[in-house]
């Protein structure tokens, strides 16, 4: 049923391969596993899916392995979680050996003969899947109405409860019994409550029926009322009509009184003690209406508090000196890390996170992809949970920071004037993130480097844009006359006003860049909420109409928890209008207005995680200099900053 | 004293890193170095590392550590290893350099620029690997395209907006000599080209192709 089984190392070498049924390469799926969800610290889930397969995976810290199991998507086995585990034990048991061995020689060398172990564990996984064959019904000479006689099958008025709860408590168990096919790890529990109900002996029946009954009232009655009742044959049951208790009804008052005896009823949840004037205002040499000052000897506490402060006193002194020996064990020697000793750091971590502004499901996945790495991992000696879950959670940062292409936009620009056709950027984004701002920071950089630039002023909703986007070219062009270029205009403007079609406007800009010798252009667009659909389609229609080389996703360093959402939404916006089979998404993250966060860079996080695109550009300021790129270990170290 | 010193500093870049993109063959062929079979691989998440014996009358011997080629691990585990790095392995995927080769450029200039790497100037091997395919780009022309594509990207780094702390991306280093055309003559550092199949011209259960590699092994260690 599994299409293959691999366990390699975390250095790449693939120690033993187990192709299935219809077995196509393993590596390429394998490899998606990797890029997709390792490297970007999404290992919080531990299943993939790849095209028709689903993959489930488990990682060995300690002798840092993977395993990887991969099945068809349609099938659901439930037996894949358990196996994967007894594969990982027993490997890890076998080859013990092999990985203790400094170096990689251990893996190289070795043999790993796993086939025949692979085959019994898989088969024990799917026998125990299979066991749990559905409850055969029984035949009615099986069942126990037959063997009742007539006499006591006359059901009277008091006895007809009784039936009733027998069938309650007999579907009840019949109930756990079925849930527990499911789940096949709950063998022990599923098997005595099967084999208990099809057992014929009629006694042995009745008698766990008594003690699921006496369960079910001693769960709902406080201590002290009702003694456990002693499990009753069925034949003195019939005797004398017992009354029954029911948790739910018929009951005495006195039965369903619940509270405490000492309080008489009172209304106040503590007792309180009698007042006692003396023992109240303690010293009796004082001065009335004086203010004493604090003294640490405090003989005027009560007596019920003093009795509470005491034993929590040594019990604190106790558990520091442990404490204290606990903490100079972690120190020296080497121990494994487990989920308990990592959880405390790791909440801690996060919540610094979200203070640094990250968005909250982001600091979340990242914790536990952290999380996932960690276990099990075996510690040096001298290093602290806490040292080492920073540092995990650091080199996590900065990959994720880490572009996954290459951002190089003077260079893709040089290519494209060699094909001589221009550039073409898109600055897409909500409202009043800097698109305009940046994009004139961008084209004076542009100019800067020798590259001749039009702007698309694509904008047609807002008031003022054109004119926005015409002083900065009349700006630009006075920093850069084209005297000084050789005669040609460096920065020009291409609009067509206000309340036009955005997207006919950028295609009449790069057909008209094309023919007048452009380099690079930029097309600035109206800025819109991601909820807003219509715009979000026009967006999407300009994109695929225009096909730019680069769209960039302009957001505000201030943003917090929003922007997951925007970006979320921009890319399904983008992918849905597309008609291409590849749509074209967002490229590349613009990140302004920087200089108004201090160290509270989160939001840089946020984006990359969400769209594995790198950041292009920074906005620092509102001058045509302030263009930054980004420095991962800079901003990393700003977030993890205490 | 004076001499115990040197052999320290001598002795403390025993490693030869080996460099490339993702899907180079790095870890086929220190696969292959070290124990001379066929592995299959995936692509691999952390670095391993192994001493490997340069040859059979030298008692030297070296580290071969086999880093990620992966975008978001590379630098990190440079960063990690460069200082001990006495040689640099730059593994090339020939077949596929036409498509790659602003990325393999890109991860070139990067390594070439670092300012560890060019103090230490370490032995850089440029090895054109997957040989064996008969769509494989020459060394020679491997060569020739790197030149220009970092005479290129000599004018755009540099150019790139300042980083954001302040240090530029690239350091005051320049590739190179400034006015001429970028050779790799021009490095401070010994650069050969050298062509290899780690998988082997017969096939998997054939040898690999790794003369010149294992050659140029000798004479770095």
């Amino acid at each position: 049923m599994l299409d293959f089984f691999t366990i390699f190392s975390k250095g790449g070498l693939v120690l033993w391969c187990f192709q299935g049924v219809r077995g196509p390469a393993a590596t390429a799926p394998v490899n998606a596993l990797i890029r997709s969800v390792l490297l970007q610290e999404r290992g919080g889930n531990n299943s993939f899916t790849h095209e028709a397969l689903t993959l489930k995976y488990k990682l060995d810290n300690q002798f840092e392995l993977v395993f990887v199991v991969g099945f068809q998507k349609i099938l659901t086995l439930t037996y894949v979680d358990k196996l994967i585990d007894d594969v990982h034990k027993e490997f890890r048991d076998k080859y013990r050996n092999e990985f203790q061995q400094k170096g990689a020689l251990g893996l190289l060398n070795g043999t790993f003969d796993f086939k025949d172990d692979f085959m019994r564990l898989l088969r024990d996984a799917e026998d125990s899947s299979k066991v749990r064959a559905p409850t055969v019904m029984k035949t009615f000479e099986q069942s126990l109405k037959s063997q009742k006689t007539v006499k006591c099958m006359i059901e009277t008025r008091g006895e007809k409860p009784k039936e009733k709860v027998k069938n309650k408590k007999n579907k009840g168990s019949k109930k756990d019994g079925t849930e527990a096919v499911a789940a096949p790890s709950k063998v022990s529990a599923a098997d005595k409550q099967l084999s208990a109900a099809g057992d014929k002996e009629e006694l042995t029946k009745d008698e766990i029926l008594q003690k699921n009954r006496e369960e079910f009232f001693r769960r709902h009655m406080k201590a002290g009322e009702k003694s456990s009742r002693s499990p009753k044959p069925d034949t003195q049951k019939e005797k004398g009509k017992k009354p029954r208790v029911w948790d739910l009804g018929n009951s005495n008052a006195k039965v369903l009184d619940y509270s405490n005896s000492a309080t008489n009823g009172s209304a106040e949840a503590c007792p309180v003690e009698e007042f006692d004037p003396d023992m109240a205002l303690g010293d009796k040499n004082r001065e009335p209406g004086r203010l004493y000052d604090l003294e640490y000897e405090s003989d005027d506490e009560a007596e019920e508090e003093k009795v509470v402060q005491n034993p929590s006193k040594p019990s604190v002194k106790k558990g520091g000196l442990g404490g204290m020996f606990g903490m100079l064990k972690g120190l020296v020697g080497s121990k494994s890390l487990t989920r308990d000793d990592m959880d405390p750091v790791l909440e801690k971590m996060k919540d610094h996170l979200i203070a640094k502004n990250v968005a909250a499901e982001i600091a979340v996945q990242l914790c536990e992809s952290v999380a996932k790495k960690l276990e099990g991992k075996v510690m040096g000696t001298f290093t602290t949970v806490t040292s080492t879950v920073k540092q995990a959670l650091q080199e996590a940062l900065v990959q994720i920071l880490q572009p996954q292409r290459r951002v190089d936009v003077l260079r893709d620009v040089m290519d494209a004037q060699r094909h001589r056709r221009p550039y073409v950027v898109t600055f897409c984004g909500v409202n009043g993130v800097g698109k305009s701002t940046n994009l004139a920071k961008i084209s004076f950089w542009l100019i800067e480097n020798g590259f001749s630039v039009l702007i698309a002023a694509c904008d047609t909703f807002r008031a003022g844009a054109v004119e926005q986007l015409r002083t900065h070219t009349r700006r630009l062009n006075a920093l850069h006359p084209p005297e000084s270029h050789g005669g040609r205009t460096m920065v020009q403007l291409y609009e067509k006003g206000y309340g036009k079609d955005a997207a006919g406007i950028a295609m009449e800009a790069i057909s008209y860049a094309r023919n007048q010798g452009f380099d690079v252009v930029l097309v600035d667009t109206a800025g819109r909420m991601q909820d807003n659909a219509p715009l979000m389609t026009a967006l999407a229609k300009l994109i695929a109409v225009n096909a730019p080389d680069l769209v960039l996703f302009v957001g505000e360093a201030l943003v917090g928890n929003e922007a997951v959402d925007q970006l979320v939404k921009f890319n399904k916006a983008l992918a849905d209008h597309s008609m291409a089979q590849t749509p074209r998404l967002i490229d590349g993250i613009v990140l302004t207005k920087f200089d108004t966060i201090d160290d509270k860079v989160g939001a840089a996080i946020s984006m990359t995680y969400i769209t594995s695109k790198p950041i292009v550009f920074v906005g620092t300021g509102q001058t045509y200099c302030d263009l930054r790129s980004l420095n991962a270990k800079a901003v990393v170290a700003a977030l993890m900053k205490a | 004293v004076i001499w115990r010193f040197v052999q320290g500093r001598r002795s403390s870049r025993k490693a030869v890193l080996l460099l490339g993109l993702c899907d180079a063959g790095k870890t086929l062929l220190f696969a292959r170095l070290l124990s001379g079979r066929y592995r299959d691989t995936q692509t691999s998440i952390t670095d391993s590392s192994a001493v490997y014996r340069v040859s059979q009358d030298k008692s030297t011997n070296v580290t071969l550590i086999d880093l990620p080629g992966h975008e978001s691990l590379r630098l990190q585990f440079l960063e990690r290893f460069k200082a001990a790095a006495r040689a640099i392995v730059f593994v090339v995927d020939s077949v596929a350099f036409q498509r790659e080769v602003k990325d393999v450029a890109e991860f070139l200039y990067q390594v070439l620029v670092d300012s560890t790497v060019l103090r230490n100037a370490p032995a850089l091997l440029i090895a054109c690997n997957k040989q064996d395919v008969t769509m494989a780009k020459s060394a020679k022309l491997i060569q020739q395209q790197l030149e220009k594509e970092l005479n290129t990207l000599r004018v755009t780094r540099s150019a790139a907006p300042t980083s954001l702390d302040g240090s530029a991306t690239v350091g005051p280093a320049q590739l190179g000599k400034k006015g001429k055309d970028f050779d790799f003559s021009q490095l401070p550092m010994k650069v050969e080209f050298v062509e290899c199949s780690a998988r082997g011209s017969k096939g998997e259960e054939g040898e690999a192709d790794l003369e010149g590699l294992e050659k140029w092994l000798v004479k770095v260690a």
